[in-house]
């Protein structure tokens, strides 16, 4: 049996049977929508953390004595670590603006404070990819050590009680969203079956007038695959222009700003899709097997 | 005594049980020439059927053994099944249409499931119904034909891949006394072409002045 005449007679098949095999797919994308929207989710909080950990940076505050011609050494010394992706020199008067503009009508109180009581410092930007909590504070506690440094600032606590927190948060949607799957599995192979069995007349009567197994099973296989597939596409779809649509807030919105998001990994799409396709695939030759025995 | 090479069907020693209370054959031996026309009888729920059934491997007997065209079916697996069936057409009691396919599809699936070419099996189709008297509905579907009308289909469908084995299973038990003259002259016309035959039927008209051998079925055992 060549290609093209399985997909002709699968074609057939979709065409006669159009509506079941449509809620097949229909019943399939909103299994994968749902499963994927957590997927979504999870890799959201993990996103957020990691972000979140590397905006905190490090503000490291020199002795109000530095002489200012080490400042270049030290900027060299500090854009060396490979840790770090940005420095910025805060210097005194720079630190003094700052306080001004934040206090803003109330600055008055400042009047008369001499603009070299702050300390000068840098402020540091922790590279994306070499994110991880225990290096940075590994390299919170180095750079403390030098001498020209009074104090490393970062917002340790936080970052600990955070990560405590979204450990928890993602412990709770990778189960929830296993459990999803499961349920995904459950309801596709079941409405698979619902399918077969209204077919069952036909797979027996082609048994009995000399089809191979694989002749029978052949079309129904193809249309499990498309299903699988466009399904599954549809599902991801959906949920790629509900992100589109977040992000078109995040940059519209005052309130959004700075909340930015991202999309399931490239890797994980393709995953799911296989998966998907897969499931239909086996799912229909096992309700099939039945049938394909005398 | 029949030789082994002539006979086409052999039981040998055949039980065929589905609880130890329903026992259909209680040791059947019976050999079928290659090329023999013979008639299938006995009361109605006597196991006319079920002997057709074991024949194309939809049922298996319970003990003993059959050969089909030197095939011992024991032997057969599921995956071989598909290839001794199109050497067999059966002609089904219930007829067996695809009720969402049409006529001439219906007739057409025999073909379609042997790999025969599109123009080639339109061919024979077309002159298979013809046979039947069924060209003017081959486009209607089967549930929209008389009972006589499906059963010609059914008959259509088993004999268009020219097996050389047909089973035919009541295959005149809905039709007028003048259809089934033609489907007696079907199915001589189709032996005198080499095809063995058994018929089975309880209308004993069909073969009261035959010449033919009549396999007479009771109480487990076949007598001649
Ligand atoms: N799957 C089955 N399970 C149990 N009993 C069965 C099964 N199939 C058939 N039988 C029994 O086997 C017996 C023979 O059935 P069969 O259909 O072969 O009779 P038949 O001779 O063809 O009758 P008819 O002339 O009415 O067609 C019947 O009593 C039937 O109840
Ligand atoms: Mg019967």
């Amino acid at each position: 049996m060549t290609l093209a005449i399985l997909c002709r007679r699968a074609f057939s098949d979709l065409r006669q049977d159009f509506c079941a095999q449509l809620i097949t797919t229909m019943v399939v994308s909103l299994s994968i929508l749902i499963f994927a929207f957590f997927t979504l989710l999870y890799f959201n909080l993990q996103y957020f953390v990691d972000r979140f950990g590397t905006e905190l940076g490090l503000t490291i505050f020199l002795t109000k004595d530095t002489p200012k011609d080490r400042i270049p050494s030290l900027h060299q010394k500090l854009i060396g670590l490979s840790e770090v992706e940005k420095v910025t020199y805060i210097s005194s008067e720079e630190a003094f603006r700052r306080l001004e503009h934040f206090l803003k009508n109330e600055k008055d109180v400042l009047e008369g404070v001499d603009p070299q009581f702050l300390p000068p410092s840098f402020e540091i930007q922790i590279n994306r990819a070499m994110f991880q909590l225990n290096r940075i504070r590994q390299l919170a506690g180095e750079i403390d050590k030098w001498p020209e440094v009074s104090k490393v600032q970062f917002g340790q606590e936080w970052i600990d009680r955070l990560y405590v927190f979204s450990g928890l948060v993602r412990t709770i949607v990778a189960i929830t969203g296993i459990l999803l799957l499961f349920t995904a599995a459950f309801v596709v192979t079941n409405t698979i079956k619902l399918t077969v069995y209204a077919r069952q007349e036909e797979l027996e009567i082609m048994r009995l007038v000399g089809a191979t197994n694989m002749f029978i099973q052949g079309p129904f296989l193809v249309e499990a695959f498309l299903q699988g597939l466009l399904g599954s596409s549809l599902a991801l779809g959906i949920v790629l222009g509900g992100y589109r649509f977040l992000q078109g807030f995040e940059a519209k919105s005052e309130l959004f700003r700075g909340v930015s998001i991202c999309f399931i990994p490239w890797h994980y799409t393709v995953a799911i899709i296989a998966s998907s396709v897969l499931l239909c695939v086996i799912g229909t030759a096992l309700a099939m097997r039945r049938f394909l025995r005398l | 005594m029949i030789s082994l090479e002539s006979s086409i069907i052999r039981f040998k020693d055949v039980f065929k049980k589905y609880s130890p209370d329903n026992i259909i054959f209680s040791g059947i031996d019976l050999e079928i020439e290659k090329g023999e026309f013979v008639f299938l009888t006995g009361p109605s729920g006597v196991g006319k059927s079920t002997m057709l059934r074991i024949l194309f491997c939809a049922e298996r007997p319970t003990s003993g053994e059959i050969w089909v065209d030197g095939v011992a079916l024991s032997s057969l697996s599921n995956a071989q099944v598909p290839y001794l069936r199109r050497k067999i057409g059966v002609i089904f009691q219930d007829f067996k249409l695809l009720s969402n396919r049409t006529i001439f599809d219906n007739v057409a699936l025999s073909l379609e499931v042997i790999g025969l070419g599109k123009k080639q099996a339109e061919q024979r189709v077309m002159q298979v119904l013809e046979g039947v008297g069924l060209t003017g509905k081959m486009s209607h579907y089967p549930l929209r034909l008389s009972g006589g009308e499906q059963q010609r289909v059914a008959i259509a469908r088993a004999v268009v891949n020219r097996p050389s084995i047909i089973l035919a299973d009541e295959p005149t038990g809905n039709l007028d006394l003048q259809r089934t003259e033609e489907v007696m002259m079907l199915m001589e016309e189709l032996n005198a072409r080499g095809a063995t035959i058994i018929f089975a039927t309880h209308d004993e008209r069909l073969f009261e002045n035959t010449h033919r051998r009549v396999l007479r079925c009771l109480n487990g055992k076949i007598r001649t």
